[in-house]
């Protein structure tokens, strides 16, 4: 008999066998039949940089409401949407960012701006203000009260205080929550007066900023206007550790996955983590920003944070990795005094000075919606190809290159000479000075001044 | 505690020695006591017992002291700040504590108070120790002692305690003592020995309450010592007064003694219980009496320690004092402000006692009094309050320890998630168990119309699962035990096979081997046989049996030369033959022997015998008898087929059968055809063969000297070609001057010389190498003739064969005639050869060494590898002409091919261009300067010197540094590759620690091409996983 080979496929070798199943690729095994490998995943790698560059468009969405700007942000835990945000006018707004619609909006929530919101348990909210009260709401459609997503809200309940309120924070599982003014408060939610004071004797500061730590929820950290850090127990009930550093810090943020490290946002332009049991120094400084730096938060997966500065930019960092991270701007984003990763951790919120509230993607290139695996493999190989030749110079360059506004291109290019400049004194200094009297510090040991206990 | 900062345990060797120094003190100071004593209106002994009072009278002396001491201080700087809220702090406290004003003014501080009291009473005596024994030693010993003092405070502080403890009774004094020393060690120690000061603190506090609760108890201790005073210190009261001066000074001298005693103090302890009592000699009765009946016991006790230190009885008197000092627990020295002034000592008790009347409690209360005396017989005192900031220093960093210790517990976690390859969020996501069909079906509710009314059928019908379970149960009821058993291990029997021989057919069925699919299928068709030989061997159908005889005949024909076949296997594995089969087996082996034999031609196997006597015969007669020897074949070959046919006939196999007649028949006739033919051909070639005889007779005998060669499944047989190794054909086509010829003849030829049988090898070397120049185009007569070759199937007739050998070395004959006339006449032209090749230079060389090394073939083996590709044309050259009789044809011929290419200089060309290549990129300077520019022109100026800076130097590559160097055969560019460059990096990066890492990393491609779908999916997964909508919580503590 003579066999006729005819052109045609049997399904199964060239479709997945069941609807989910990955397709099956037909390959010649020959290596013969594959040569050149290392040139072709080159211009592939190349391809895909290029694909990135050309699909990085971060923007989102803009959540309006706001008529000054957004001092403050919180997630409430557990869901992916809600978001809770306080303005210097005293409004406060509950999005929900995936319809970007108000949940709750309440206009006068605090006289003055709203200096801190968190969520507490289930559907409450607090906020607190410089009219020094701290607030409590309910969020959901139909309050307690029988109030509407259209009437005016009435605060559950009112913690006065004796001065303003820069910060609060909910601890992570128990009714209690803190509060930062010139001292460190933890309040219980059911008591209207503090249950105890912390604060580190001898200081006299303002406390600008508060945060439970997430793993270990009874640590407290707090930074001051006297350039501190400070590390507070509320099972101790002190004041643990304090450091002082050569900048006050604006932000922190403590690591979810990490319990040990936290992300302070500094004024001189850098953000630092320590790791609580050494303070002496960071254990990684991550430069960038031309301005200072006003706000931070982590990725839920500890392994990315965002930070938004003065400099009008949001810039998105990889944990470990002190410079280059992603930056995101628009024409029309202000100052950025606050922002906020999602509990997904592919979002990022913004809030800024021009009152709107923005969500950008993580990564700038991530295709949103359902990918079919095919899809997937292709973005993971391309992902990879990446990484692996992200050391051939053009790749590199393709990736690095970023846009950024002239304002802070101009500026980051003065920081830089200033920088030129400060290194070239110090190293002439040190050349005219008796050999090994003077000494080179690392950057890392410059930052911390004193350590106190 | 302030007052067990003696260093008690380095101390103790020291402390024996010391005794005797240390008893002669203690009478000094008792003696200054007694001094004291006297001078104050109370007759008791001031420093033991009164020391409220001794304080209180020193009082202002203590304060220039204090004055001078803290001017001393204030230089250590940190004790002072410690000092100043201390005594702010203890104040109250002590107030309440003391009712009179003794008690007060001891404290005011603990400090002062034990600076006066150093200052004035224990310096004192410690000085009268000093100075009555040994100074020189003490201040030898001092530095060291200190040393060790400051070194082993706080373990020293728990024993003190103790001793005091034990030193109860003379708590005051004791203590004043103590916190002289402790004064001290501040003065004098290191400045910056903080624990000291604290330590002290901590003591003072038990020594006050100590104070506060047996004030009262021990009445008759302080008149005890003062009756001892009163009878040994009094000669000492000079020294006194003047220790008092000169301690101040000697400070040192004094604490280090006051130390001394502090060792000795627990040695004595053993004495001490009663000890205190011996010397009481107090005012009351009771006294005396309580003293005489313990004088007993205590000297009973003294006496192992007696004969130590031989004493007089005031150093006795001394050492019991100290004795008694260990039990004393008051705190107040007896004096006019002492609150009990009674002779027994007063206890609890004795103030509880006045309570039984009116309380009826009284039992309960003494229970908790009871309670409040072990513990203060513990003396578990609490430990005064730091100052507040350094208190609350000491919380911060304990707390501070604290949390990083439970933070630290998260390090292995977090080293985890640090060192994972990759990360699926959230990390402590539940795992979601797969529910199986009997969950849900457990669980299952009918919910809509549909399900319920199936439901209800079911129930009516009594066949949803439970109701199954219930029938068959009740089923099982009507049966025996061993009837259910039995049928249960039945069911449990069949299912198990089931099982097994599911998972066999299962197993079985994945395996795709193609041979273990035939094997099966045959077993399969032989089983089925078997089974259809059982059933109906008798009427086995026509057709079936046609086919089996078909196959043996099929076997017969073309295996029967072989024992492999399948017949043959069949027969040796059934072991016993009869006589038939036997014949049968041996019948084919023979044949196979022969066909062997033939195809190594040693000659056809019906002849064997005589071809190999025949072999070694005289040349002459050998065509003869090559032709007898071929119609002797002929003629078997007949009688052979008539044998066959016999033989067919006997047995009545299947030569019996029509379709084998027939076959039969049509060979015979071809055979004889062939046969006829040869024999008409023989008679023609005979004439021929008989010229050449003389000549090639000797050759033609040893070889047959064809190739064999298998073309498309025939064996063709031609006259002897050069012959390649399959090594050598490769070496040539990559070789650059000689090959070309060669090649179309090669061409022409079978490529796989090696397929063929061994003899032609043999011969092949035996053959006249080929000439690649001359052999194409001298034999083009001879192309015919050699083209006509016969093709001689496996199975064709010997006939044939031997034909065509006879033919063959017919025409080898030929062949090398002719070879040896070419040859010839290339000898005669040579000599012009030689000149006209000595014209190149690079050229002729070439040959030359080539015939030398021809000569010594198995030197060239050893040259380096960078002639390798020249030695192997060499080498093949070599082979080729080997056959030759004359080296010097060879020579000729290669001189001939040198003189063909005579214009192609290929290695002096090669030179050259490597010399240019190099001498392109050999560093270089030029001269840059444009004439006319920087100099003056026009005659009689002198050309200057070129300018240095105008000479631009070219950094070019070295020629010794160069790839290329001293090997003569490559040019290696070092000219930079721009396409390899987009390949390099300038630096290794970062995680890399090594080139060949780094390569080896770059080389693996992670591509679909290169990689399996798991390789790729493998390679490719991302480090951080996480999933659309899925929220990620922070790590949790999971108890």
């Amino acid at each position: 008999m003579v066999k006729i080979s005819v052109l045609q496929h049997a399904p199964s070798t060239h479709l997945p066998a069941r609807p989910g199943d990955p397709t099956p690729t037909s390959r010649n095994l020959d290596p013969l039949m594959h040569p050149f490998a290392r040139a072709r995943e080159r211009t592939r790698a190349l391809n895909a940089v290029k694909m990135e560059r050309i699909f990085a468009k971060p923007f989102i969405a803009a959540l309006e409401g706001h008529v000054d700007a957004v001092e403050t942000m919180a997630r409430k835990p557990g869901t992916l949407n809600v978001v809770a945000s306080g303005s210097w006018d005293g409004g406060m707004i509950v999005h929900d960012i995936s319809l970007r619609r108000h949940i709750l909006r309440v206009d006068e929530a605090h006289k003055g701006k709203i200096s801190g919101v968190c969520f507490a348990d289930e559907d409450r909210l607090l906020t607190c203000g410089v009219d020094r009260n701290v607030k409590l709401w309910d969020t959901r459609e139909v309050d307690e009260n029988g109030a509407g997503p259209s009437d005016v809200r009435k605060p559950l309940n009112v913690f006065p205080g004796k001065s303003a309120f820069n910060s609060i924070d909910h601890h992570r599982t128990d009714p209690i929550f803190a509060t930062a003014s010139n001292i460190v408060q933890i309040w219980d939610e059911t008591k209207s007066a503090p249950i105890s004071n912390l604060s580190f004797p001898t200081s006299i500061e303002t406390i600008s900023a508060i945060k439970f730590n997430l793993s270990e929820s009874s640590v407290l950290a707090s930074i001051g206007s006297d350039r501190t850090f400070t590390l507070y127990d509320i099972r101790t009930g002190k004041a643990e550790r304090r450091i002082v550093m050569q900048m006050r810090s604006n932000a922190l943020s403590w690591s979810p996955t990490f319990p040990t490290t936290i992300l302070l946002a500094s004024e001189d332009h850098n953000l630092y983590t320590f790791d609580i049991r050494s303070l002496k120094t960071p254990s990684q400084i991550y430069k960038a920003h031309v301005a200072a730096v006003m706000s931070c938060d982590w990725s839920p997966t500890g392994h990315q944070f965002v930070s938004g500065g003065w400099d009008r930019t949001v810039r998105i960092w990889q944990e470990g990795r002190g410079t280059a991270p992603e930056v995101y701007h628009t024409k029309r984003m202000q100052r950025v005094t606050s922002t906020l990763f999602t509990s997904d951790a592919k979002y990022v919120l913004s809030g800024s000075d021009d009152g709107n509230i923005r969500i950008w993607k993580a990564r700038a290139h991530e295709k949103l919606g359902i990918l079919d695996s095919r899809e997937r493999a292709a973005i993971e190989y391309r992902e990879s190809l990446k990484q692996k030749w992200k050391t051939d110079a053009q790749v590199n360059k393709i990736s690095r290159t970023r846009h950024i506004p002239k304002p802070v291109h101009k500026a980051g290019q003065l920081k830089r000479t200033m920088l030129e400049a400060q290194r070239v004194k110090e190293e002439r200094r040190r050349k005219h000075t008796r050999a090994g009297e003077s000494k080179p510090t690392a950057e890392k040991r410059k930052v911390v001044i004193a350590e106190q206990s | 505690m302030a007052r067990a900062q003696k260093p008690k345990q380095s101390r103790r060797p020291q402390a024996k020695s010391l005794k005797q120094n240390n008893l002669r003190g203690f009478a000094k100071r008792q003696s200054l006591k007694s001094q004291r004593s006297s001078k104050y209106s109370e007759s008791s002994d001031v420093y033991e017992y009164q020391p409220e009072n001794v304080r209180r009278s020193k009082v202002k002396l203590q304060l220039e002291k204090d004055e001078l001491d803290g001017a001393r201080r204030d230089i250590s700087g940190s004790e002072d700040e410690d000092d100043g809220p201390k005594r702010n702090g203890l104040r109250p406290r002590l107030v309440g504590e003391n009712d009179d004003e003794g008690g007060l003014g001891s404290d005011e501080d603990e400090e002062i108070d034990s600076d006066e009291a150093f200052d004035e009473s224990d310096e004192e005596r410690f000085a009268g120790f000093n100075f009555s024994t040994k100074t020189k030693s003490v201040a030898k010993r001092k530095p060291q002692k200190r040393s060790l003092q400051s070194r082993t405070v706080p373990l020293i502080d728990l024993n003190e305690d103790e001793v005091e403890l034990e030193e109860a009774p003379s708590e005051n004094a004791s203590a004043s003592e103590g916190e002289d020393s402790a004064a001290d060690d501040e003065e004098e120690g290191d400045p910056e020995d903080f624990i000291d000061v604290l330590d002290m603190i901590d003591g003072k506090g038990p020594a006050e309450s100590a104070d506060e609760g047996e004030h009262t108890q021990k009445e008759e201790r302080p008149s005890a010592s003062k009756a001892r005073v009163e009878g040994d210190d009094v000669p000492h009261l000079e020294d006194e007064d003047e220790d008092m001066h000169d301690e101040e000074d000697e400070g040192i001298s004094s604490d280090e003694s006051e130390e001394d005693e502090s060792h000795i103090s627990p040695m004595d302890d053993a004495i001490s219980a009663s000890g205190d009592e011996d010397d009481d000699v107090g005012t009351s009765l009771h006294d005396l009496q309580s003293f005489i009946t313990n004088l007993d016991a205590g000297q009973k006790r003294k006496a192992p320690d007696d004969e130590a230190a031989p004493t007089t009885e005031t150093g006795e008197a001394r050492r019991q004092k100290r004795r008694m000092l260990k039990e004393r627990t008051e705190a107040g020295e007896e004096n006019e402000f002492a609150p009990h002034r009674g002779a027994t000592k007063l206890n609890l008790d004795d103030l509880l006692n006045p309570l039984a009347s009116s309380s009826s409690n009284l039992l309960s209360l003494k229970k908790s009094a009871k309670i409040l005396t072990s513990i203060s017989a513990k003396n578990q005192t609490l430990s005064a309050p730091l100052p507040q900031r350094t208190q609350e220093r000491l919380d911060r960093e304990a707390a501070y320890q604290q949390t990083k210790e439970e933070v630290d517990k998260w390090s292995a976690t977090m080293k985890k998630i640090k060192e994972a390859e990759h990360l699926s969020f959230p990390l402590q996501a539940q795992p979601a168990g797969r529910t199986s069909n009997l969950e849900l079906a457990a669980k299952f509710k009918p919910t809509t119309e549909l399900e319920s009314a199936v439901d209800r059928l079911l129930k009516s019908a009594k066949m949803r699962e439970e109701d199954i379970a219930q029938t068959e149960s009740l089923k099982m009821n009507h049966l025996s035990v061993e009837e259910v058993s039995a049928r249960r291990a039945e069911l449990a029997k069949m299912r198990e096979l089931m099982f097994r021989a599911e998972a066999k057919a299962k197993r079985v069925a994945k395996i795709k081997s193609k041979t273990y699919r035939r094997i099966k299928k045959k077993e399969k068709a032989k089983i089925a046989a078997k089974l259809g030989e059982g059933s109906d061997d008798e009427d086995m159908n026509e057709e079936t049996r046609m086919k089996h005889e078909v196959e043996r005949a099929r076997e017969r024909a073309t295996l029967k030369h072989k024992n492999t076949g399948k017949w043959a296997k069949a027969m040796r594995a059934r072991g016993d033959l009869d006589e038939d089969q036997r014949r049968d087996i041996s019948e084919m082996l023979s044949r196979g022997e022969k066909l062997r034999r033939r195809i190594q031609g040693i000659g056809s196997g019906d002849e064997s015998e005589e071809g190999e006597d025949d072999t070694e015969d005289d040349e002459e007669g050998a065509a003869d008898r090559i032709k007898a020897s071929a119609f002797e074949e002929l003629a078997q070959l007949d009688k052979g087929s008539e044998g066959e046919e016999d033989s067919g006939r006997k047995g009545k196999s299947i030569f019996e059968m029509k379709f084998m007649k027939d076959a039969i028949a049509r060979d015979q006739q071809r055979a004889k055809q062939m046969a006829d033919d040869f024999v008409r051909e023989m008679g023609e070639s005979n004439h021929e063969d008989d010229e050449d005889d003389e000549l090639t007779g000797g050759r033609i005998e040893e070889s047959s000297g064809a190739t064999i060669e298998r073309v498309g499944g025939r064996v063709t047989y031609r006259p002897g070609a050069q012959l390649r190794t399959v090594n050598s054909l490769a070496s040539d086509t990559s070789s650059i001057t000689l090959r070309s010829n060669d090649l179309p003849s090669d061409v022409a030829r079978s490529v796989t010389p090696s397929a063929t049988s061994p003899i032609p090898e043999k011969l092949g070397i035996a053959t006249e190498a080929p000439n690649p120049w001359l052999a194409p185009r001298q034999d083009p007569a001879k192309a015919v003739p050699k083209k006509h070759e016969i093709a001689v199937s496996k199975d064709s007739a010997s006939v044939e064969k031997s034909k065509n050998k006879l033919r063959k070395k017919a025409q080898k004959h030929e062949e090398e005639q002719s070879k040896a006339r070419n040859d010839a006449a290339v000898d005669i032209s040579m000599s012009n050869v030689m000149t006209l090749g000595d014209n190149s230079s690079a050229g002729p060389s070439k040959p030359k060494t080539r015939s030398q090394s021809g000569n010594q073939r198995d030197d060239g083996d050893d040259d380096s590898d960078v002639h390798s590709e020249v030695e192997e044309q060499e080498r093949l050259l070599d082979r080729k002409g080997k056959g030759k009789a004359n080296g010097v044809k060879a020579f000729e011929q290669r001189d001939l091919v040198a003189r063909a290419f005579a214009g192609d200089n290929v290695v002096r060309d090669f030179a050259e261009a490597k010399r240019r290549e190099m001498q392109e990129d050999a560093p270089k300077e030029v001269d840059t300067t444009l004439p006319g520019w920087g100099s003056w022109g026009g005659t009689g100026t002198r050309k200057a010197q070129p300018k240095p800076h105008l000479i631009k130097k070219v950094a070019g590559v070295d020629p010794t540094t160069r790839a290329d160097y001293k090997k003569a055969h490559v040019i290696i560019s070092e000219k930079r590759d721009k396409k390899a460059a987009k390949y390099m990096v300038k630096d290794l990066p970062y995680p890399y620690t090594s080139k060949a890492q780094f390569e080896r990393s770059m080389d693996i491609p992670i591509g679909t091409e290169w990689n399996t779908r798991v390789g790729f999916q493998r390679g490719t997964l991302p480090k951080i996983v996480t999933k659309p909508g899925t929220v990620i919580n922070p790590l949790e503590k999971l108890l």
